[in-house]
């Protein structure tokens, strides 16, 4: 039995660890439409799995969760059966593959892939300190829908939403899908500082300085792709960032960890396992920042990093002697 | 509250009231002429209508705020303009001001009304098919003929008129006529001069088109011939003076419910002329944001009867110009920082009949120098429509654009859901209009001229390199190679779809190009822009070659080559500088 019989059908595309939470979660509050390749089973009379795109045109909420990489696919296929009546919210925390368009250098977000590829234009993006546990089992917790629509707020309210889930709306989409897909360089940058062979010289301090720099930095880019400084300062950013400073088990952190203790950078990537989204993006974000002649010091020091060019000793030394201006 | 009592003045009458012809030969209707021909015996119903909505709209406390803001606006306004019609309303908003206080809500109701009413018929425009008939024969020629008689009697052999040679119509023309007898179309164009909605209204009569509606500043009926034809082909008039929210709401449900009607609408939903020559790169879409709403409404009804609404399209338009009438002023003010705020350029190019002679004289026999280049047209959602006037969805599939005005289903308002699809549909027209612009000699030759310009001062701000005037000089053969491979890389452009070039820029030669440019520029602008001197080009008018050029900002980048990036990139920055 439904508690809200009367919310019309949810579908989440893509059955990884967070499209299984969230349907957990959505099959709480009504009927949930799985799209998935794999055969699945859940043990909520709610759920009902599909690998048929057809199907996906009753929903009127679409959560849509498949890596970036994916999404371009996928969307495209779903793409056949829907129309201006269904809601998509993703939960991407990465940009768009630009390797297709090379001359594209913008830094584009998941909702421009959504807008060009279907017909669907009320579109929104989930982010915070949302983990597949809060989702899965009920743990009390709070995240952001970006959305200039406000019955996606409302949708997603009425699919996750609840005693356990408060979820804030923000009119500012772009700045939602950029905290998502920067904060992923900050967490980088937590991991490296809090492993114990960096943290050797690094204290809790360092750490408080380089992650509200960095804040500042991915605002800063943020603005200069037409999103609000504040949504930064809100939980798609600064809450997913003091999720990982309390010691959430974000594939970044461990990223930086790795790197940290001189993983080659293939090798740190196996072992923070998962599909690192954000952490792609440094290489970009550098080169954008210098064309746009906007200081990106993180971006640079990451994408080094990450490429094996930089050691771990050398990259703090990087950010420390770099000039210092007003805050 | 009674309204004041027209002070009557014959004279002034004719000068600033709208003249219209007597009914007593009016031609017989027939069934299918356009819709527009029909809005006079509808006006009183339009007007009634607005009146009804904006008062139906306001409520309780929101009504006393909203009459006292409005009364305090227009006493401030009224008081500073001192004339004939601050005479007549400035007691009456006093007198609301006075009475406010101590008003029921249905006397601030009755209030309300009165000046919406009052507004609305200010607002409201006339359309009279003999003048229509009249413009559409005759000036054209007229045009012509007054300033090139001569070339008149050559062009009524060749069986041409001499709109035809002012100016070329390229893309998506063919199509409107049936998306036209299936819908509303709204005809959204770039915006860079006066002689814009001109242009607009002579490319859809040429072609047999119904006419459009269209807001335009009252200033433009200051001329009483001007303000004759603009009256009675549809204009409706846009007191941009006043800032009362009453009248922003007068003037937003106008356009709604012309747009429900299913008149055909033109709108400048950049909301001025670029004052830069950019190519509009933000959009505020204003009155043309109310298509949504009115197709939210239309959407309802059609629901109750049964029925499906009749689809509302957007045809975006480049129109571009290879000599723009008010372009001196138009940067000047780009250039003044406090001017960019500016609405109204009082005495430009646009008021003076000598400039319009030397102006007219130049295109007429310089051939092709405006192309209007129609997009394909879209809904208000974004997607293309085909041939019948249905939506698509990216894959080619035929979509109902109900669906986006629906909430489970059923169709439903929504201000908030409508504002967002305004703003989406804004960034979409920006992407249109890239495309569909058609780049002209002048901006070619003058963006090459002014990435010299930028190469020979790196360091200096746009301020300062505009204030270079005839320092910098290049040897022509140099100038001669760098645009021959600019160019180049533009047609790549063109070919890849992300641009059009006119015709002229296709075949003409460097040394032709500079020549054509220069000429055209010589015999209209008051200074110099550039000229030739033994071998070297000197840059004589940075500030009009930043004009010229800036219609090339988006592609900078793209069309510099190695040496000439950094230039560009300072170039391609100019386009967050605003209009």
């Amino acid at each position: 039995m439904t508690e809200t019989p009367s919310r019309p059908p949810v579908a989440v595309l893509g059955a990884g660890r967070f499209g299984v939470a969230l349907t957990r979660a959505a099959a709480r509050t009504g009927e949930v439409l799985v799209w998935s390749r794999r055969e699945l089973g859940f043990d909520s009379p709610n759920v009902r799995v599909t690998n048929d795109f057809a199907e996906l045109a009753s929903a009127e909420l679409i959560l849509l969760a498949v890596p970036s990489r994916h999404a371009a696919q996928i969307l495209e296929a779903a793409g056949h059966h829907l129309d201006g009546g269904n809601l998509i919210v993703h939960v991407s925390r990465g940009l768009l593959d630009s390797s297709e368009h090379p001359a594209d250098q913008e830094l584009r977000t998941m909702s421009h892939l959504i807008r060009t590829a279907t017909a669907c234009r009320r579109v929104g993006a989930l982010a915070g300190p949302i983990s597949a546990e809060i989702l899965s089992s009920a743990m009390p917790g709070a995240g952001v829908v970006g959305s200039e629509f406000p019955e996606v707020v409302e949708a997603v309210r009425g699919a996750i939403g609840g005693p356990t889930l408060r979820i804030y709306a923000s009119d500012d989409l772009r700045g939602v899908e950029l905290a998502a897909a920067l904060t992923g360089l900050l967490l980088f940058t937590i991991g490296f500082a809090t492993s114990p062979r960096v943290g050797g010289n690094l204290g809790p301090a360092t750490i408080g300085a380089l992650a509200t720099r960095g804040v500042a930095e991915v605002a800063r880019i943020g603005r200069a792709l037409g999103a609000r400084v504040e949504t930064f300062a809100g939980l798609a950013c600064f809450g997913d960032l003091f999720a990982a400073v309390a010691g959430s088990d974000r594939p970044e952190l461990e990223l930086g960890r790795a790197i940290a203790e001189g993983a080659t950078p293939s090798a740190a990537l196996e072992r923070a396992g998962g599909n690192i989204e954000g952490i792609e993006v440094a290489r970009r974000v550098a080169e954008f920042g210098k064309r746009r002649k906007i200081r990106t010091p993180l971006a640079d020091v990451i994408s080094e990093l990450i490429t094996g060019r930089l050691t771990a000793e050398d990259a703090v030394r990087e950010l420390m002697v770099r000039d210092v201006g007003n805050e | 509250m009674p309204q004041p009592e027209p002070k009557r003045s014959r004279v002034r009458d004719l000068l600033t009231k709208p003249i219209r012809l007597p009914q007593w030969f009016a031609a017989p209707r027939s069934p299918d002429e356009p819709r527009i021909f029909q809005f006079n015996d509808e006006r009183d119903l339009v007007v009634s209508e607005v009146a009804a909505r904006v008062v139906g709209q306001c409520l309780g406390d929101q009504l006393e705020v909203l009459l006292n803001e409005s009364a305090h606006k227009e006493i401030e306004r009224l008081e500073k303009q001192r004339d004939d019609e601050a005479r007549e309303w400035l007691g009456f908003w006093q007198t609301v001001v006075r009475k406010l206080a101590r008003m029921n809500e249905a006397e601030r109701r009755e209030t309300l009304r009165q000046i919406v009413e009052s507004m609305a018929r200010d607002v409201a425009g006339n359309f009279d098919p003999r003048v229509y008939r009249f413009a559409q024969r005759v000036i054209p020629g007229l045009i012509a003929g007054v300033m090139n008689p001569k070339q008149l009697t050559r062009d009524a052999i060749g069986g041409k008129v001499g709109a035809e040679r002012l100016v070329t119509l390229t893309g998506h023309l063919d199509e409107l006529a049936a998306l036209a007898k299936v819908g509303t179309i709204i005809v959204v164009p770039t915006h860079s001069s006066n002689l814009d909605s001109l242009a607009i209204g002579e490319s859809l009569a040429r072609k047999d088109l119904p006419p459009v509606v269209y807001g335009a500043g009252k200033n433009l009926f200051t001329n009483p011939i001007i303000s004759f034809f603009m009256h009675n082909l549809g204009a409706y008039r846009i007191d941009r003076r006043i800032k009362s929210q009453i009248y922003k709401d007068v003037l937003k449900t106008y356009s709604a419910v012309m747009i429900e009607r299913g008149y055909h609408s033109l709108f400048f939903p950049g909301g001025t002329r670029s004052r830069s020559g950019m190519i509009e790169n933000r959009l505020k879409l204003g009155l043309a944001g109310t298509a949504i709403e009115a197709y939210a409404r239309n959407a309802i009804r059609a629901r109750h009867r049964g029925e499906r609404p009749a689809p509302i399209f957007f045809v975006p338009v480049t129109i571009n110009y290879a000599l723009v009438l008010e372009a001196e002023s138009l940067i000047e003010d780009h250039l003044k920082e406090s001017g960019q705020a500016r609405y109204i350029i009082e005495d430009d190019e646009f008021s003076q009949i000598d400039r319009w002679l030397t102006f007219f004289k130049r295109l007429i026999s310089y051939g092709g120098a405006c192309v209007l280049r129609y997009g394909r047209a879209i809904d208000p959602f974004g997607n293309y429509v085909d041939e019948q006037g249905r939506s698509l969805a990216p894959d080619g599939r035929v979509i109902d654009p109900v669906s986006y005005v629906s909430r489970r289903g059923e169709p439903c308002l929504d201000p908030a859901r409508d504002a967002a699809y305004t703003r989406a549909l804004g960034v979409t027209l920006v992407e249109h209009y890239r495309r569909e612009t058609v780049i002209m000699t002048t901006q070619l030759v003058g963006h090459v001229l002014f990435r010299k310009l930028v190469m020979e001062t790196p360091g200096v701000d746009l301020f300062g390199r505009v204030r270079r005037r005839g320092e910098i000089s290049w040897a022509f053969e140099d100038y001669v190679r760098v645009y021959s491979e600019t160019r180049d890389r533009l047609r790549q452009l063109a070919r890849a779809g992300q641009i059009h070039v006119n015709s002229y820029v296709e075949t003409y030669s460097a040394e032709r190009a500079f020549e054509r440019a220069t000429d055209i520029w010589d015999g209209y602008h008051s200074k110099t822009v550039a000229h030739l001197d033994g071998g070297q080009i000197v840059l004589d008018d940075p500030g009009l070659l930043l004009y010229y050029q800036n219609r090339l900002v988006p592609f900078a980048e793209a069309i510099a080559g190695q040496h000439e990036q950094r230039a560009a990139r300072e170039i391609a920055a100019l386009a967050g500088a605003g209009r």
